[in-house]
């Protein structure tokens, strides 16, 4: 009996293939460039792109909070913040000077909320919370609300609309991010130990793991992904936007859940963030070509959210299920 | 007999709400003097018992160790559908409104208590779907005008007895959630639910069907958010709402409903969007950048829960005397 | 035999399986009116699956279960309570938040159809008087978070008590109550008696067991091995020969010969009430650690692998000093650890069997940060070989290995540590079939031949016999006594049991 499960958990796992997020973003694709005009063309795919480019930077920053087991919500507001900063630093600092302080506060905010959710155990969805508030508070207080708008020289719009051997730059820097991820996630130290902090993070202390450090070593790496995004952002936005991207945490939990992170923490892969990634980015664009009213991309969006995660909890029953039709086919 | 000390433990936060009003009142009644002018109270009375409808059924969510971020669009769904039941039905049109946040937090209740779906997914999901049939019903976000703005008007801005009947009814609806709360078995199932969700089946308690009715209560009360709203402006708004979710959780937490859920106490939620709408309202008026309140709303989400880490660590439930 | 008395509740055969593993295969017990039944059994045994059973919070899958001599099958807590029967519950079910008088009334928030919670509270006076029963002067509304542990498990006591009740099922009751209240317990569980209430009482202490206990049925990997005997006819020596197990052939191992001694506690003192002790580990010495459960044992064991602080007291891995609880430097210094609870702290099991078996050592194979996966690889996978991992696929995810091979995981993950100086396993093979316990046991002596100080805390003895150069008895948090290799079983009972053995 003990020696019969093990053997029979596997073949299940060989036979059955459950719906994953790369199947299904094929099919989104498949199904929207048969029915979309002018869905499937070059042009409209490096368009897609370059608008899915900072939900994906983004969304890296998150996969690794939900991996270690938290949420990040202030990434809404401290973009909003780091664009008031650059414009206000520009003139002293210059471009670069003015996006790395930008980028400088995000990483601040990130600090902050990594160290008192290590450091006094606070649940992250209440410090992040506080966090996204009072940075929002900060930032509109900073800009005295209205937008500053920022000298569009050629050096400041580059990030977001130059072209580096033709390809965008934030194309390019959305793919590097994924890159950094995967490398992160399945080729560091640190990357491993998000891993194992998140799976359990009592056995991770027995391990001796060091648990607080870990923990606040990933909100420092995830909000550097956040300001690379909030440097892409600036620029497009060309001003700095005391609401600038309220609704950026979540998408980017979105965007997550549906590339298949549960977000209980322990498990999320590169690959899933670019998958939730691209299918958003895709029903957005295909709602536009289509002309259609945002209440249907909306309600599409919801469709896509709810599913996938319903069909991921049910997955489990679905794979008993197999297993059983599976077994009496083969035994008759 | 030994008496417990009750302001050290769950009565302790309890406490933060109404200091934190008082603080804010004094502070804009001395800097300025026409906060306490009866026009200005007046409209901080009347905004304040959106989000404290908000708040409150949020409480409900967050009692039972979840919480609702689809409340903002539920808002606006039943804003609209009270609007246009209003023009079809006439005024008892309006209940529609909350039946439509009854629908909301059923659909939200059963994705987490019943499929395990992680609240925080389930409504965002809800959120944005919410959102989309808001617009659907609309032609893409036009407001719904009453036919009848007389009435609306009057239910929202004739006083009788001191307060307009809207928020009489918005009074009323608040005492019944105290009442349920405290006094109703599923009240008590929900805060059981809260306080220890592994045991509620060993006492006999369905966890799924607590679930379900706790979000419920929320999105009802949300609904009942939402057609305050439409009365007061005379139409219905299928595009507000937004950023009303964090208000309403920042109320609720600041009025003492703790995230590891299991305990809440309306009164005080209650309080805690008197405050957080009195600092939008008092900054706004004093000149000073309004967004300062923001900071200060984010400072006392964060400082409630260093409140409660320094509880824990000062004052250590007896437990940890276990040898 | 006088009169034939019929039992109030009997389960016959049951047997219940989780997974792949066998919680009770063959148990049976017979609970009569008016006489308090004491189940015993070491952990693992199926006390608390045959508990869960009783009280209908799990379905057994075969055998039977009668009440006043008719089938039932409980499908849920609530059928059970509705036919009088009433647990009390080991880990604390109480809602922490909530005042004494909503926790005494929980059964019935959860029956009512009425709306109201007033109507299902019971009375201010109906509380008092449960309160009084057991003993406790408290205000009723008092919240039950303000409690003491010993006052809340007494507040979960009045709640069975005050329900109308044919059996009484009372799990581990005494474990956090001092002797005073626990004794005003036994005084309350005799006047139910009194008044025919059948009584089901599970505890480890064996003064509890000769004060209240009438019958003793004892259960062993899932069966019952002593099936309503009377208290009186059973010497306590009995009773712990059928707790753990007849003499069976012990295999004794050819063993190192110790070295020097490597890890070093002095003046540890584990709880307030414990009394300071040392305890040295030579190199290439196998110390068992024996006790039955609540007697610190685990305590002591989880403290020398600096996973656990203490009252007060040192630790030493040769001259290095670590610091009580600080798991970080002690794997440092090369201790490794195997904790008891392998799900709760041992394993990633949604992470693959490699990642589980490296997580202590990933810093050796990263340099600059960045982790070489072959070297995790080359080092990982001689030891999951050595363990005969099966099935052996080093990237399936580790929950779905059984319990043999999770613990093979757990152990390679202490084994691979580059220096590894010290090696504190708990309960190495519990839940664990007959195979994976023999590769476990030759890793552990492996390890001892390679260098390493080992303490073998286990509440298998044949295990502790077999393996250990000397055996450390422990009893209320102290080092009782010590035998040597060898010392035969007997007497290795007659310590655990404590001197009133005979």
């Amino acid at each position: 009996m003990t020696a019969l499960t093990v053997p029979m958990k596997q073949s299940m796992k060989n036979r059955f293939i459950p719906p994953t997020s790369a199947w299904l973003t094929l099919a989104v694709f498949v199904l929207f460039a048969l029915a979309v005009p002018r869905f499937a063309t070059f042009g409209n795919i490096e368009n897609v792109l370059r608008i899915a480019s900072i939900l994906c930077i983004v969304a890296c920053g998150q996969a690794i909070v939900l991996i270690l087991g938290g949420i990040e919500f202030s990434f809404g507001s401290s973009v909003a913040l780091a664009s008031i900063m650059t414009v206000l630093m520009l003139p002293d600092l210059g471009v670069a000077g003015g996006f790395a302080a930008g980028a400088g506060v995000i990483l601040l905010v990130g600090a902050l909320n990594g160290a008192l959710i290590a450091r006094f155990d606070l649940p992250p969805f209440l410090v992040t919370l506080g966090m996204l508030m009072a940075v929002a508070g900060f930032a509109a207080t900073l800009a005295g609300g209205l937008p500053i708008d920022a000298p569009l020289t050629d050096a400041f719009t580059w990030p977001a609309r130059g072209r580096v051997g033709g390809v965008p730059v934030p194309i390019i820097a959305a793919v590097l991010s994924l890159i950094a991820l995967y490398g992160l996630l399945t080729h560091t130290h640190i990357g491993r130990l998000w891993y194992l902090v998140g799976a359990n993070s009592e056995a991770a202390r027995l391990s001796g793991i060091r648990v607080r450090l870990t923990i606040f070593a990933g909100y420092i790496v995830a909000s550097g992904f956040c300001a690379l995004a909030s440097v892409i952002l600036t620029s497009r936005v060309g001003s700095g936007q005391p609401g600038l991207a309220p609704n950026l945490p979540f998408e980017t939990i979105a965007a997550c859940a549906i590339g298949g992170i549960p977000l209980s923490g322990g498990q999320g892969r590169a690959s899933q963030v670019l998958c939730g990634v691209l299918i958003i980015a895709m029903m957005n664009n295909a709602v536009v070509l289509l002309n259609l009213p945002v209440a249907y991309q909306q309600l599409m969006m919801a469709a896509v959210i709810l599913g996938t995660v319903v069909l991921q909890r049910a997955s489990a029953p679905i794979q008993v299920m197999w297993h059983l039709l599976a077994r009496r086919g083969g035994s008759q | 007999m030994r008496v417990h000390a009750p302001v050290l433990r769950s009565g302790g936060r309890f406490l933060v709400a109404p200091l934190c009003l008082g603080i804010g009142v004094v502070a804009f009644a001395t800097t300025a003097p026409e906060f306490l002018s009866t026009g200005n109270l007046q409209s901080i009375v009347a905004q304040m018992w959106i989000l404290g409808l908000l708040a409150v059924g949020q409480m409900f969510a967050i009692a039972s160790r979840g919480f609702d971020i689809s409340v903002g669009a539920t808002v606006a769904l039943s804003s609209t559908i009270a609007a246009l039941g209003a023009n079809f039905f006439g005024l008892p049109g309006l209940f529609l409104g909350p039946l439509a946040g009854l629908g909301v937090g059923t659909l939200n209740g059963v994705l987490i208590g019943f499929v395990g779906v992680q609240p925080i997914v389930a409504t965002l999901g809800m959120l944005v779907g919410v959102r989309g049939l808001s617009l659907l019903l609309t032609d893409d976000g036009q407001v719904v005008p009453l036919n009848d703005t007389a009435t609306a008007a009057r239910l929202a801005f004739d006083p009788v007895l001191g307060l307009p009947p809207a928020y009489w009814g918005a009074v009323a609806f608040v005492g019944l959630a105290a009442w349920i709360l405290n006094r109703l078995a599923v009240g008590r199932r929900i805060l059981m639910l809260g306080s220890n969700p592994d045991a509620v089946h060993l006492v006999g308690i369905s966890y799924a069907r607590t679930q379900i009715r706790a979000y419920q209560l929320c999105g009802f009360y949300a609904g009942l958010a939402g057609v305050l709203l439409t009365v007061r402006a005379g139409t219905g708004l299928p595009t507000e709402g937004t950023g009303m979710e964090l208000q309403s959780i920042a109320a609720a937490v600041i009025g003492g409903t703790a995230l590891s859920g299991g305990v809440a106490r309306v009164s005080s939620v209650v309080l805690g969007a008197a405050f957080v709408q009195v600092l939008l309202t008092g900054l706004n008026l004093q000149g000073v950048s309004p967004f300062v309140a923001q900071i200060a709303v984010g400072l006392v989400i964060i400082g409630s829960g260093l409140l409660e880490y320094a509880v824990r660590y000062f004052a250590p439930v007896n437990s940890r005397s276990r040898t | 035999m006088t009169t034939y008395v019929a039992p109030v509740f009997e389960v016959q055969g049951v047997a219940k399986h989780y997974g792949a593993t066998c919680a009770l295969r063959d148990a049976s017990l017979r609970l009569f009116p008016g006489r308090v039944h004491a189940l015993l059994g070491e952990n693992g045994a199926g006390k608390s699956t045959m508990v869960k059973i009783i009280v209908g919070a799990i379905q057994h899958e075969q055998g039977a279960t009668t009440i006043d001599g008719s089938a039932v099958r409980f499908r849920s807590v609530q059928e059970a309570i509705a036919a009088g029967i009433i647990p009390i519950y080991q880990h604390l079910s109480l809602f922490p938040h909530l005042s004494i008088i909503e926790n005494l009334s929980a059964f019935s928030y959860g029956s009512t159809r009425s709306l109201s919670a007033k109507s299902a509270t019971i009375s201010r006076q109906e509380a008092e008087t449960w309160l009084k029963a057991v003993g406790l002067d408290l205000d009723p509304e008092t919240p039950v978070e303000a409690l003491s542990l010993g006052e809340r498990q007494l507040v979960e006591i009045a709640r069975g008590l005050g329900q109308k009740c044919k059996v009484l099922v009372l799990d581990e009751p005494t474990a956090a109550l001092t002797q005073e209240e626990a004794e005003r317990l036994f005084g309350v569980v005799r006047t139910l008696c009194s008044q025919q209430t059948a009584v089901l009482f599970i505890s480890h202490k064996f003064d509890e067991i000769d004060a209240l206990a009438d019958d003793v049925t004892v259960l062993r990997d899932g069966r019952t091995v002593i099936d309503g005997e009377p208290r009186a006819n059973l010497t306590r020596t009995d009773l712990v020969r059928a707790m753990l197990g007849e003499a069976v052939d012990i295999a004794i191992r050819d063993l190192p010969p110790p070295g020097d001694v490597t890890v070093r506690a002095s003046r540890l003192q584990l709880h307030a009430n414990s009394s300071p002790f040392d305890v040295a580990v030579r190199a290439g010495e196998i110390v068992g650690l024996a006790g039955l459960v609540g007697s610190g044992v685990l305590e002591l064991a989880s403290a020398l692998a600096g996973a656990r602080s203490a009252v007060s007291g040192t630790l030493k891995v040769g001259e290095r000093a670590i610091p009580l609880g600080d798991r970080g430097r002690a794997v440092a210094a090369g201790i490794g650890y195997v904790p008891s609870d392998r799900h709760a702290e041992g394993l990633f099991p949604m992470l693959t069997a490699l990642q589980n078996a490296s997580a202590s050592i990933i810093k050796s194979f990263s340099t600059h940060g960045i982790l070489h996966r072959e070297v995790e690889s080359e080092s990982i996978l001689p030891w999951l070989q050595r363990l005969k991992l099966h099935p052996f696929q080093p990237d399936l995810q580790a929950g779905n290995f059984s319990g043999g091979n999770q613990q093979k995981l757990l152990i390679s993950r202490s084994l691979s540590l580059p220096q590894l100086r010290a090696l504190i396993v708990l309960e190495p093979t519990r839940g664990v079939d007959i195979a994976a316990r023999e590769t476990i046991h030759e890793a552990i002596i492996e390890a001892a031949r390679n260098g390493a100080a080992v303490v073998l805390a286990s509440s298998d003895l044949d295990e502790v016999m077999a393996l250990s150069h000397r055996i450390l008895v422990v009893r209320h948090g102290n080092v009782e006594c010590e035998l040597p290799w060898g010392a035969g079983r007997a007497a290795l009972m007659q310590s655990l049991a404590g001197r009133a053995a005979a």
